[in-house]
């Protein structure tokens, strides 16, 4: 720590010696040595409990056996549909607050804050009973004549994805509206006194221009639901277990540390290599928003 | 056609509203009925449930457990974020982006992965069925929420500031307490009350490191919905969302006491 500048670049060092800031050092060293304690080490442990005498048989096991490989799967199925599904769902939301005006965004943003602060545990909840047979939502479809009986919709996959979706859709939600609102909604106008219809202006225009804001939250969204534990448990059947599940499983009611750290260190670096996807999309985005500044 | 494209796509954008607020619109009604299955529209009304479960000695304990471990969790990554909020803000040294990296990755690791790994670790230090335990495991949860709130607040103080106080002879300890500190508070405190709030909303840490004697609201709560779902499951949510409420208004008025 010679020369250290400020926020602005600054040199500080320039000032007397009485005017330097505590060194970085011992201001940041608690909360490496915490997180190193506390966070890295327990994953470490993991990954060393997952290759007992470097074997790597947990893993043989894991990539061999058919039920292993099933929820592997399973998890990305249900993750697939369930961003596909969300970001479907966030596209339109985003648009009406980056294009609506002001009232809209207040109204909006209040919605979508409002679950943001609830907790996953009691969303879940709720969902159960809106779901159940004689909830809610099946109340409604007999009452409007869509059905004659209960449908079975909690211990679903079906009922998985919703409670997943609900919980997804905020984080979905605002990467999408950050792009957008950069959108010059000129571009459609003059496309459409060129003659373009609606559709074809949005499918060659909007539409591309939004592309990186819906990748940055497609991948923000399958990597979130990657690690989902507490609404499959809760809205899904043991049958269409995720892979958070199958962890859990193996430390609780299996007692086989090994796997259960082998499956973990699996689900670990799928998520991190989803999130490096995130990364390197948003690098893209910046790039691209700094060449076109510099036009 | 340009009108049926409009009412369709407000019909999405008010359903997707609606979807977003109904689970947390029907719990604090559902909380009042009188039935003892849970109902929407609830039956009548009636606080008892309230009374049942604030009554109760196993969820009273649970408060205990929750609320101790979540402001001492609170107050520990404060304490550590908000000094490392300011390293990372005041300085430039090598490997900073791997720092923050480090700091903010406990925010996208699933969570199931820490609560196994800290689990097999605390085990070890005979950290299981402590609160203490548990702290520690919050802590490491909350502090990336207070890295970022201490940041984005100490990016808007203006930054000649602190030198101004060094300057005109201030000692560096009251600098910080007198200048930085106040200047950077409405960051500490929302920070702060996130931190909480991630505390005592975690469920799925606390299903591994706690056992009957330290466990807290949200395993009571989980233990509920697994086994029975009754009103009194409502009346819990009710508070819990009323707390939840409670704290982020709070935190929007420390932003808005931003000098």
């Amino acid at each position: 720590m010679t020369v250290s500048t400020n926020d602005r670049g600054l040199p500080v060092a320039t000032a007397p010696r009485t005017f330097r800031v505590p060194p970085a050092f011992w201001l940041i060293a608690p909360a490496i040595l915490f997180l190193a304690l506390f966070f890295v080490f327990p994953l470490l442990k993991l990954v060393a409990i997952s290759l007992p005498g470097g074997s790597i048989e947990y893993y043989e096991q894991i990539f061999t056996t058919p039920v292993f490989l099933r929820v592997i799967g399973e998890t990305f199925r249900v993750s697939l549909i369930v961003t596909v599904v969300t970001v479907a769902v966030a596209y339109p939301y985003a648009y009406a607050m980056a294009h609506g005006g002001r009232a809209i965004l207040l109204v909006l943003t209040i919605a979508l804050l409002i679950p943001f602060w609830v907790s996953l545990l009691l969303r879940s909840f709720s969902w159960i009973v809106l779901l159940q047979n004689s909830g809610l939502i099946n109340d409604f479809l007999i009452a409007t004549g869509l059905i004659e009986k209960p449908v079975r919709l909690i211990r679903t996959p079906f009922g998985v994805m919703i409670g997943m979706v609900h919980i997804l859709l905020p984080y979905a939600v605002l990467p999408l509206y950050t792009v957008m609102k950069k959108i010059d909604l000129r571009l459609m106008e003059a496309s459409s006194i060129c003659g373009a219809s609606w559709l074809k202006g949005f499918a060659r225009i909007y539409f591309p221009l939004s592309l990186p804001g819906v990748m940055a939250s497609a991948i923000l969204a399958f990597t979130l639901a990657l690690g989902f534990y507490i609404t499959p448990a809760l809205l899904g059947s043991p049958r269409d277990m995720m892979i958070a599940q199958m962890i859990a499983g193996q430390f609780n009611e299996q007692l086989n540390f090994g796997l259960g750290a082998a499956l973990a260190v699996v689900l670990m670096v799928l998520t991190a290599v989803a999130f490096g996807l995130f990364g390197a999309v948003r690098t893209a985005l910046q790039l691209r928003g700094r060449s076109k500044d510099g036009m | 056609m340009d009108k049926l494209r409009r009412i369709l796509f407000w019909l999405v954008v008010g359903l997707t509203a609606l979807f977003l607020l109904l689970p947390t619109l029907i719990i604090v009604p559902m909380s009042f009925t009188t039935t003892t299955t849970l109902e929407f529209p609830p039956v009548g009304f009636t606080l008892d449930w309230y009374g049942k479960v604030i009554g109760a000695a196993d969820w009273q304990s649970a408060l205990v457990n929750s609320l101790l471990v979540a402001v001492a969790a609170a107050t520990l990554a404060t304490v550590i974020g908000t000094a490392a909020a300011l390293a990372l803000h005041a300085h430039r040294f090598r490997g900073k982006a791997l720092v923050m990296g480090l700091l903010l990755s406990p925010m996208i690791t699933p969570v199931i992965v820490l609560a196994v790994g800290m689990y097999m670790v605390f085990s070890g230090w005979g950290l299981v069925a402590t609160r203490l335990g548990l702290v520690l495991a919050h802590t490491v949860l909350a502090i990336p929420f207070v890295v970022v709130s201490v940041l984005a607040s100490a990016g808007m103080v203006n930054p000649s500031l602190a030198p101004a106080s060094l300057g005109l002879g201030a000692s560096r300890w009251f600098t910080f307490r007198r200048v930085t500190l106040p200047l950077i508070m409405p960051g500490v405190l929302s920070g702060a009350v996130f931190a909480f709030i991630t505390s005592w909303d975690e469920v799925v840490i606390a299903l591994f490191l706690a056992d009957a004697q330290t466990r807290t609201v949200p395993i009571m709560i989980w233990n509920q919905v697994r086994t029975n779902l009754d009103p009194a499951t409502a009346a819990v949510a009710a508070i819990l969302i009323f707390l939840s409420a409670l704290g982020v208004l709070l935190s929007y008025k420390f932003r808005e006491a931003r000098p």
